[in-house]
């Protein structure tokens, strides 16, 4: 299980992919991804569409990643999730905290 | 009889005799003798035919008045005989027949009272049921209330997983920098180590050195060999300081397994508990909307079911019509009675009598007919069914 990440200095977006399943094991190569990212005003695109499987460390992963960006003024977007993890993040109601496309 | 054949025989030997005087005798005092003798013969039979004809005439009204007033009485007899038995059997019928309606007629209407004052027993106890279940015994909240307190507190429940597992993951980094730190630790104890090696190197070098010089290295020997024994000391120092390090190591390898084990909570079991609860606020909902046009259904049909109940109480009314009608035919059965009274009066009397009872007999009937037959074309209540016209009470 992979973390991919990509930054595209053209459009002003870091995209970070998930695989399959989104747990605790990839918390280290998670944070590692924007960790030492600190332009501002980027948009990052949490890449969820190949994503089948997210339990409570996912949604605390993402909700740090969301304090990071918050610190450097930029946008966090969550695009193409499951049905599955759709629900999931509405029983955690991060559409009220994020834009999920 | 005999005489009328003796006439007879008289008058064909008269009209012999008249030929033969004609004929052979010729004789004209015996011509008119002969001839008045058959004028004599025919007047006596004349005579003797009409006081035949007479006394036939006259022998009837004394003959048939006797076989007729016979017959007569014994005819009314029977005739009364019979209507008297029939109109004891039409008479208990006619009362049993009112009996029965009566006591049905009352048996119902009692029926139709209890039933709606049953109805409206069952009315009122719908509404507090209705009423009851919108709220628990407590009167503190309704079904619906429950499942969205339950709703909100799974939400809340979800929050703090979802902090918790955040705060872990905060702590996870902070003890990956721990990590970090420690092997810069362990950077520095190898360069300590190093130092110690070469500490080691150059003490050996000088005590070689001050074997060299001979008794006057002696003293820069034991120099040189004190300070061999502290760089071993320094290496088995450094050895401890690792040990220590490593130790520290493994428990923060266990605190991350603990803090794995807390921040990954499955929330699969939570997304079902969702969903259960979305589809019991569906049912709720139902239910409220079922109870509401329950409700809504009952208080139409309240109205209806009075309806009915006043229905059936005005078509016990029929019972006032067959009384009616029973009643003008008990008219009808004093009207035969009256009828057979005279004939029980008919007596066996002479013949006079007999024709002068037929007579008033006769008059009786038709007097009674006109009776009969004006209190049936005044009769009011001529109706055929039950929608006509108004009700008269006798």
């Amino acid at each position: 299980m992979t973390v991919n990440s990509s930054l595209h200095s053209v459009s002003n977006q870091l995209v970070i992919s998930i695989d399959e399943r989104f747990d605790f094991s990839l918390h280290q190569q998670f944070r590692d991804c924007y960790s030492q990212v600190h332009q501002k005003g980027l948009e990052y695109i949490l890449d969820l569409s190949k994503t089948k499987y997210m339990d409570s460390s996912a949604l605390g992963m993402i909700l740090l990643l969301k304090d990071h960006v918050e610190m450097y003024a930029s946008t966090l977007t969550i695009q193409n999730p499951s049905e599955t993890v759709s629900k999931i993040l509405e029983i955690a109601q991060f559409h009220r905290l994020m834009t999920i496309k | 009889m005999s005489i009328n054949r003796y006439m007879f025989g008289l008058f064909f030997a008269l009209t012999f005799l008249l030929i033969l005087n004609q004929l052979v005798i010729e004789n004209s005092v015996m011509f008119f003798v002969i001839v008045t003798l058959l004028l004599f013969c025919f007047g006596y039979y004349f005579l003797i035919l009409e006081k035949s004809s007479i006394s036939s005439s006259s022998a009837k009204e004394p003959q048939i008045p006797d076989i007729d007033n016979e017959l007569i009485h014994n005819v009314v007899f029977e005739l009364q005989q019979f209507l008297q038995q029939e109109i004891q059997v039409i008479e208990a019928e006619l009362n049993r027949t009112k009996l029965l309606i009566e006591e049905a007629v009352c048996g119902m209407s009692n029926s139709f009272k209890d039933m709606q004052s049953l109805t409206d027993e069952q009315q009122s106890m719908i509404h507090q049921l209705i009423n009851n279940s919108h709220s628990f015994a407590g009167g503190e909240g309704t079904l619906e209330d429950f499942v969205m307190d339950s709703d909100k507190t799974l939400d809340d429940f979800v929050n703090v997983i979802v902090n918790t597992s955040k705060q872990s993951l905060e702590t996870m980094n902070y003890t990956d920098e721990m990590v970090t730190q420690f092997d810069g630790i362990f950077n520095i104890l190898s360069q300590v180590e190093s130092l110690a090696s070469q500490t080691n190197l150059l003490a050996l070098n000088a005590a070689i050195e001050a074997a060299r010089a001979g008794d006057a290295g002696r003293g820069f020997a034991v120099v040189a060999n004190e300070v061999r024994s502290l760089s071993v000391d320094s290496t088995e120092l450094n050895q401890e300081i690792r040990n220590e390090i490593n130790q520290a190591k493994e428990i923060i390898a266990n605190l991350r397994q603990s803090v794995e084990i807390m921040a990954s909570a499955d929330m699969t079991s939570t997304l079902e508990a969702k969903d259960k609860m979305s589809v019991m606020m569906k049912h709720v909902d139902k239910l409220n909307q079922y109870t509401n046009s329950s409700v809504d259904k009952l208080s139409n049909l309240s109205p209806k079911l009075t309806d009915a109940v006043a229905t059936g109480v005005r078509s016990l009314q029929f019972e006032d019509l067959t009384r009616q009608s029973l009643h003008s035919l008990e008219l009808n059965v004093e009207s035969i009675l009256s009828i057979s009274k005279v004939l029980a009066d008919f007596e066996n009397k002479p013949s006079s009598d007999v024709h002068q009872q037929l007579i008033s007999l006769k008059d009786k009937c038709q007097a009674v007919y006109q009776e009969t037959h004006l209190a049936e074309s005044k009769r009011s209540v001529k109706q055929l069914n039950m929608d006509e016209g108004d009700i008269d009470l006798f």
